[in-house]
């Protein structure tokens, strides 16, 4: 038994395994995220959302996950496989790859990088090559309008995304998130939603479109390109392509909590509960994600003129006079 | 974000021609530019029914619109010639099925131009009661598919919810919830039942309540509802007349075109409503347009129920109905503008031609016009803007 925990202390197992309970985390995260989303849907609709597999509708998502792996797997006939199978992988693992750096509690991180932002920056770029394949995959108008949309959205709110993680750096001079996490303290009035406010609200918005939700779902757009680079795909590659989309979204709110909102930092110092602070890296990421639900049932969708718009007349302006402005408040004080 | 000032300067914007943004053929030649050709529907959401569109693309941008019918087409028209007078009401009922009240109505007013027969006054009085009810039940969710449309899918449920209400006292009516075979000719059906007044006039209060926070003040404040329905589908008055649209499609171009006050039939010359027109002519227009029609129809149902005198609900038509030779014409204000029945008669049992001038069908050719130079997501809004019903174009 010793020599066993002692084998989990070595780096590469540590690592692998630690990165396997994320995953796994991961993929359960996504399919209890479609069974909030339905529900948080069907309370704002005044409607009582799925409610017949299992007590309150609780095992709604595993009905549904057997229901896809059952479905046959549909490509089209002049799809090019390779890419249009691929396409849900390279969706997937920069959406999970990220997990590796959050980190959940003090000394609960997979893999504390020094580069940490940089990491995650990198990674979620990677997400528009997935939409890009699967749109030029499937030969088809609407997929391939879908993933245009998607690459020139994904690349064009990188920009504000990135801007406005700048002020967190400047103000905790580190790259790495248990730093920045530490940085804020355990007080809500020292957390960096209030001095970088302006960053906070452009790195939510930011998020939403790096993760494509309503406002901001054009790739998608079902109701004009009826789900855009996804709509050839069925059964697992579908469902992986979901998953996906949830697990982004999930770690957007994961980082915006990281970064914005204290981590696990408790928001009093007497609300401190020592172990199980994850606890409230837990509270915060699912009022972020209840957040993105929220708006997503209540606005209609931008066009993609307005979107860009909103991205480079709006965003990047106001993020790039707020890191003027919090230079020059680190000059002063 | 988008404060007063950033509208006025989305305004600026747009208030240049969406063709504009056309390239012209030459320079696409010259640079050797090509265009997308995609088929939208039959199979498609935001279709409203069975309608395919050819569009060619050039980008997001729709170069050309071309608007392909007959994917629901039943041949009502040829079937009605076939059937007795009386048997061809439920034949209308399936035109237009968002407006089966109005398209029974106006089959029985061109029968009954033929025929010369009295109708009692409750029963043209329940038919006006029953056409604003379904204009109710076919504005609101009209309401809620433009929205459905833009993407948001919260004001359909509630759209559906008002339109279930509706259907139930439908059902109390009539027997169903959506084909009624309720207005014959000669009157109406039945009686209402005797509880059923107090019940519309229930309904309609609460409607009244929370109309203004649902549909309203849900929708038309959103910016992202004002920046995608704002001066898109744009189009002038010339145009709208000239292509033959009615409803609410033409009122928005400010042109007070209603048949209920400018061919008065029924009892609606004893009623007090306005035309509602809007100047601006765009899909945010016409929604506002559609609002406050459906003030204007919980208003006239509320006279309707204050005025009701009792009484027959059944004309004297006699056992069969043969008319003379000759030709009847019957015209009624549906909810997506004039609805018209011609019939004609040899003096047999059958009519010799039934014709229905249908608004969806009217209205669809707006499409083809100001489609083009939209992007192609303004689309959506359009249809929202002309909101035709597959039974109704394809009959």
């Amino acid at each position: 038994m010793q020599t066993f925990l002692n084998l989990l202390e070595v780096e590469p197992i540590r690592l692998l395994i630690s990165f396997g309970a994320v995953l796994f985390l991961v993929l359960n995260l996504a399919a209890v995220l479609t069974m909030a989303e339905r529900k948080v849907s069907g309370y704002i609709h005044l409607r009582y959302g799925p409610n017949r597999v299992g007590p309150r509708g609780l095992l709604q998502p595993a009905a549904d996950v057997f229901k896809l792996f059952t479905k046959e797997n549909v490509s089209p006939g002049r799809s090019d496989l390779w890419v249009f199978l691929g396409a849900p992988i390279a969706m997937f693992i920069p959406a999970a790859l990220v997990w590796l750096v959050v980190p959940f509690a003090p000394d609960a991180v997979v893999a504390d990088l020094n580069v940490a932002i940089l990491f995650f920056v990198a990674i979620t770029s990677i997400g528009a090559l997935g939409v890009v394949m699967a749109g030029y995959g499937s030969r088809s108008a609407f997929s391939l309008l879908g993933a245009l949309r998607g690459a020139a959205q994904m690349i064009s709110y990188e920009v504000p995304l990135i801007l406005s993680l700048l002020g967190v750096v400047m103000l905790t001079g580190s790259l790495s998130l248990v730093d920045v996490v530490q940085a804020q303290g355990d007080t809500i009035w020292t957390w960096y939603f209030l001095p970088q406010l302006p960053m906070f609200i452009t790195f939510y918005i930011a998020g939403l479109a790096e993760v494509k939700r309503v406002p901001f779902d054009l790739p998608e757009g079902e109701s004009e390109i009826v789900g855009g680079f996804m709509v050839e795909y069925s059964g697992m590659t579908w469902a992986l392509i979901q998953a996906a989309e949830f697990a982004s979204m999930a770690v957007i709110s994961a980082v915006t909590v990281t970064l914005f909102v204290g981590g696990w930092q408790p928001p009093l110092p007497f609300l401190d509960l020592g172990p199980f602070n994850w606890v409230w890296f837990g509270i915060k990421t699912a009022l972020i994600m209840f957040t993105f639900q929220w708006i997503r049932w209540s606005v209609p969708r931008l066009r993609m003129d307005q979107l860009m718009d909103l991205g480079w007349k709006v965003l990047v302006p106001v993020t790039l006079i707020w890191l003027f402005v919090t230079a020059g408040a680190m000059l002063v004080f | 974000m988008l404060g007063e000032e950033r509208r006025a300067e989305h305004e600026g914007a747009l208030t240049e021609p969406p063709s504009s943004r056309l390239v012209s053929p030459d320079i696409r030649d010259e640079f050797g530019l090509e265009t997308i050709d995609m088929s939208m529907g039959p199979q498609h959401p935001a279709m409203h029914g069975l309608l395919r569109l050819i569009l060619e693309l050039d980008g997001e941008t729709v170069v050309r619109c071309d608007p392909v019918m007959g994917y629901l087409h039943r041949c009502q028209e040829k079937i009605a010639e076939n059937r007795m007078y009386p048997a061809v009401i439920p034949l209308t009922d399936r035109l237009d099925y968002f407006a089966n009240m109005h398209n029974e109505h106006g089959y029985c007013l061109a029968v009954e131009d033929l025929l010369d027969v009295e109708i009692p006054p409750r029963a043209e009085y329940i038919r006006v009661l029953m056409c604003e009810l379904m204009r109710l039940a076919s504005h609101i969710p009209s309401i809620g598919f433009l929205m459905l449309e833009l993407g948001a899918f919260t004001p359909i449920l509630y759209a559906f919810r008002e339109r279930e209400r509706i259907q139930s006292i439908f059902e109390a009516v009539t027997g169903a919830r959506m084909m009624f075979h309720y207005i014959r000719i000669g009157g109406v059906k039945a009686d209402l039942p005797p509880d059923i007044p107090q019940k519309i006039w229930d309904y309609i209060e609460s409607l009244e309540a929370h109309f203004q926070r649902d549909f309203v003040d849900l929708i038309q404040g959103n910016e992202i509802f004002i920046s995608r329905t704002r001066n898109v589908g744009k189009m002038t008055q010339e145009q709208a007349v000239e292509m033959g649209v009615t409803g609410p499609a033409l009122r928005c171009t400010g042109v007070d075109f209603d048949i209920r006050l400018d061919y008065p039939y029924s009892v609606y010359p004893e009623l007090q409503f306005e035309v509602i027109t809007d100047t601006a002519g765009d899909v945010e227009a016409s929604y506002r347009v559609r609002i406050a029609e459906c003030l204007q129809s919980i208003s006239i149902i509320k006279q309707c129920l204050e005025q009701m005198p009792e009484g027959e609900v059944m004309g004297d038509t006699g056992r069969r109905i043969r008319p003379d030779e000759g030709e009847g014409f019957g015209r009624v204000e549906s909810p997506r503008g004039e609805y018209a029945v011609h019939v004609v008669s040899d003096g047999s049992d059958t009519p010799y031609r039934v014709h229905y001038r249908d608004p969806s069908f009217c209205n669809m050719q707006l499409l083809q016009e100001i489609v083009p130079g939209h992007y192609l997501p303004d689309i959506m809004p359009i249809m929202g803007l002309v909101d035709p019903v597959s039974g109704g174009w394809d009959k």
